[in-house]
């Protein structure tokens, strides 16, 4: 090839083509979303979110769980996700835009995040982040007490199950008072949750099938954000197969002051700390949580089909798939 | 085929040109020694340290409680330590290190202004450092091969742009009108390189574009950095080492030329087929498939050519180092390409998108392809910095059996680990764990390859460190894989 101007100009030509067209068109197109609203400009989705759980987010890009754990559902003609109940719906660009950084993830050594949150006990959801300042927290704050109600048939040395009639009462009042270990009111919906019985606890698993785990018994009630804790902490305390390296490192043990704070980790058997002693989350931790917590792409959206009406109205709730919306198996 | 008679050392030397070239040469290839060597050294360092944060990644994924108790040995972050360390640290600055001196000599003068590269190696090393320890302490940003945080990708930005400016001028100093094949290559990767990662940067966090484009942005650069970066840098090399070895033209100028306009542009449409069936309007994907498969023309005509340029001296690579590790990544960058058109392809990649196949796939471009061919011409530009050649042939076919048996076991296990772990994943009757089991005896086979990897990429550095410390032999001849037999075959 002779002259150097061809050879430039080339260079910088199919360069500029690919950069133009895979960057700067879908930027024209896609790049300035806004969040969908119904007539009444109410029941807008997605909503900005909370400092806790953007930092959240940087702790999960930071420990690289997005090598794991996608958090993106494709269509059902496009793979099992749906079947798998990993949402509702496929994901649209619009459920990401207040994310940052967006983790789609290429990799699922650990199953899809994307509705995360949507699985928590109902009391536990994050609540829209329109109140402010870190809701997710809230349900941290409220999970311990509900742990202790859950475990009662075990309660691990300092716990006091607190006779309480919802998680979200115990959050109102710290679980201080170390008491004689007594077994929760049955109505406790974390207890519920734990049987899987109760329509509180809906958004735990589904009665039948294998795609999520079972809840084990004496844990926290799935998905919530105590339960979220333990399984960090230790993995296979939760689930024996899972292949989840522990992130101990997020949690530090102490020793016990005055009285056991709200936050410690309900653990048994060789992961519970010694007497005197309580494994609590760093603020990292909490905020991580709270990051999945919010994690949730079960509001219906304009441009994608949900595969269930129900599914629609109440994104806790998570009904057998409607026929319809299911390619024949 | 009789070796008798073969050139195999320094074989383009044309009858006519006399001493005068040689002794250019000689001078030319002093000059590039200080600069070129830095790199290469550096090169072999990250080498080593990425080697061994990718031994805990691989073993750590199928014993998920081997050290997870140190913040800054959990996997999540040794990953990517591992990939950047392997992309920046290795990959760069080797392939700088080759680029640097191929420049120098396809522009037939002596190397000018070395303390910009000097400069541009220490600033570097110094980015990869910075960017590696602050994965290591949970600064990574999360998104693919863009791990750095902001403060090491700006020193990484300055150091790249002295090495470019380097690049540029001695463009302008180049004697004789014909620019050959590896300099459109070069040329091409030392400008691409920056404009794509001072997009990838701007784009993601400076003004970064709102939610999944930054997925999309980041595939990109991905996509491209392993195209316009890296591959150009590979084939680039080869187009010169293939015939530089066997000492005979490449075979058609003509085919080359298509290879590399289609080259420039089918690959950089690559890279959003990696996100296929993800939250996309669907032409994005589309169209990257479609230049995927596109790709399939420059592989067809660059494998032609070098095919062609070989056919009939195949035999030479059971002697000469360099054609045997360059031809393995010329062939390997086959095998990529098609590789990558098959895991594309939507019916495929509904199986393997979200499983180790696509694990598999960038080994095959960085490892099978790039690093083999960078080998092969560090075979070939050392010992001419150094003056010494090899010491041991013995060493460096062990490096090669065990560097090619081990991408390869690796390429197996991922591939068929990912297409268990995929059908088991698409089929909801099945528990997910079951996927999650299903790939974790691949797993090990792949924890298995990368001992091998490991063992060569050590007998590589020893060997190297021994050059380096001029503990190299002392001869006109330079190390053959095998003793040439016949009489007569020393080459003069």
């Amino acid at each position: 090839m002779k002259g150097l101007a061809p050879l430039f100009l080339g260079i910088f030509g199919t360069f500029a083509f690919s950069w133009v067209g895979l960057t700067v068109i879908p930027n024209w197109q896609i790049g300035h979303l806004n969040p969908q609203s119904d007539e009444e400009g109410t029941d807008i989705y997605p909503m900005p979110q909370s400092g806790m759980v953007t930092r959240g987010a940087r702790v999960y890009a930071a420990n690289g769980c997005n090598y794991c754990h996608s958090e993106q559902v494709r269509a059902a003609y496009a793979g099992a996700d749906i079947e798998r109940k990993w949402g509702d719906r496929r994901s649209a660009p619009r459920d990401y835009i207040f994310e940052r950084p967006v983790l789609l993830g290429k990799m699922r050594m650990g199953q899809d995040l994307a509705n995360i949150g949507a699985r928590a006990p109902k009391e536990e959801e994050s609540p829209s982040p329109t109140g402010g300042a870190s809701p997710a927290p809230q349900g941290a704050a409220a999970s311990p007490g509900a742990v202790a109600s859950a475990k009662a048939a075990s309660p691990p040395p300092g716990t006091s199950p607190l006779p309480a009639t919802s998680p979200g009462a115990i959050a109102s009042k710290p679980p201080t008072s170390p008491g004689p270990a007594s077994p929760p009111p049955s109505k406790s919906p974390a207890t519920a949750a734990a049987g899987g019985t109760s329509p509180a606890g809906a958004a735990s698993p589904p009665a039948a099938g294998p795609p999520w785990p079972e809840q084990t018994a004496g844990l926290p009630p799935m998905y919530s954000a105590a339960w979220h804790h333990v399984h960090l902490y230790s993995p296979r305390s939760i689930n024996l197969d899972s292949n989840m390296p522990s992130y101990r490192f997020l949690y530090e043990t102490r020793r016990i002051s005055d009285a056991r704070s709200s936050d410690a980790l309900q653990l048994t058997g060789s992961d519970a700390p010694p007497e005197g002693w309580e494994i609590v989350p760093t603020y990292d931790a909490k905020c991580l949580v709270a990051y999945m917590m919010a994690l949730n792409q079960s509001h219906p959206l304009k441009e994608v089909r949900s595969t269930g009406a129900s599914a629609a109205a109440s994104p806790a709730a998570s009904p057998p798939p409607a026929p319809g919306g299911q390619p024949a198996k | 085929m009789n070796a008798t008679g073969i050139p195999l050392k320094e074989p383009a030397v044309s009858v006519a040109a006399g001493d005068t070239e040689q002794l250019e040469r000689a001078l030319i290839d002093a000059s590039t020694r200080v600069p070129v060597l830095i790199f290469y050294t550096s090169a072999v360092g990250w080498l080593i340290l990425g080697t061994l944060l990718a031994g805990f990644v691989s073993f750590k994924l199928h014993t998920p409680d081997l050290l997870s108790d140190i913040s800054f040995l959990t996997w999540g972050r040794m990953r990517p330590a591992h990939m950047n360390v392997m992309v920046y640290g290795w990959a760069s600055m080797a392939g700088m290190g080759t680029a640097i001196w191929l420049m120098a000599r396809l522009c037939r003068t002596v190397l000018r202004y070395p303390l910009l590269l000097v400069a541009g190696a220490g600033f570097w090393n110094l980015g990869v450092l910075l960017g590696v320890g602050g994965i290591l302490l949970g600064d990574s940003t999360g998104y693919q091969w863009l791990e750095f945080p902001s403060y090491a990708a700006i020193i990484l930005f300055v150091a790249y742009t002295l090495v470019a400016s380097w690049a540029v001028l001695m463009f302008r100093f180049r004697r004789g009108e014909q620019i050959y094949i590896t300099q459109w290559y070069l040329l091409a990767a030392f400008l691409w390189f920056p404009w794509l990662y001072a997009a990838g940067q701007l784009m993601l966090f400076v003004v970064p574009v709102q939610g999944v484009l930054q997925a999309a942005v980041g595939w990109w650069y991905a996509n491209n950095l392993l195209f316009l970066w890296f591959g150009a840098i590979g084939l680039g090399t080869a187009y010169y080492m293939i015939p530089k070895v066997i000492g005979r033209p490449v075979y058609s100028y003509h085919l080359a030329t298509i290879g590399f306009w289609t080259y420039a542009l089918f690959s950089s449409w690559t890279g959003m087929q990696r996100l296929v069936d993800g939250p996309f309007p669907a032409w994005m994907v589309t169209a990257s498939i479609a230049a995927t498969i596109l790709t399939l023309i420059p592989v067809a005509t660059v494998g032609l050519n070098h095919h062609m340029t070989m056919q009939g001296y195949f035999p030479l690579m059971r002697y000469s180092p360099t054609l045997r590790f360059t031809v393995f990544g010329a062939m390997s960058y086959t095998v990529f390409s098609l590789v990558g058109v098959l895991i594309s392809l939507r019916s495929v990649a509904s199986y393997l998108n979200f499983t180790q196949a696509s694990i598999a796939y960038s080994h095959l471009g960085l490892y099978a392809f790039f690093t083999m061919v960078i080998f092969g011409s560090m075979y070939y530009i050392v010992p001419r910095l150094i003056g010494r050649e090899w010491r041991y042939g013995s060493l460096i076919k062990l490096h090669f059996w065990a560097s090619a048996y081990g991408i390869g076991l690796m390429t197996l296990m991922l591939l068929a680990g990912g297409l268990t772990q995929g059908a088991s994943m698409e089929n909801p009757s099945l528990a997910f764990s079951e996927s999650v089991e299903s790939v974790l005896p691949y797993l090990r086979g792949r924890s298995l390859s990368g001992i091998l990897l490991t063992v060569s990429h050590f007998i590589f550095a020893y060997h190297f460190g021994l050059m380096l410390f001029g503990l190299g032999r002392k001869s006109t001849v330079p190390t053959f894989l095998n003793p040439v037999e016949s009489e007569g075959a020393e080459p003069h």
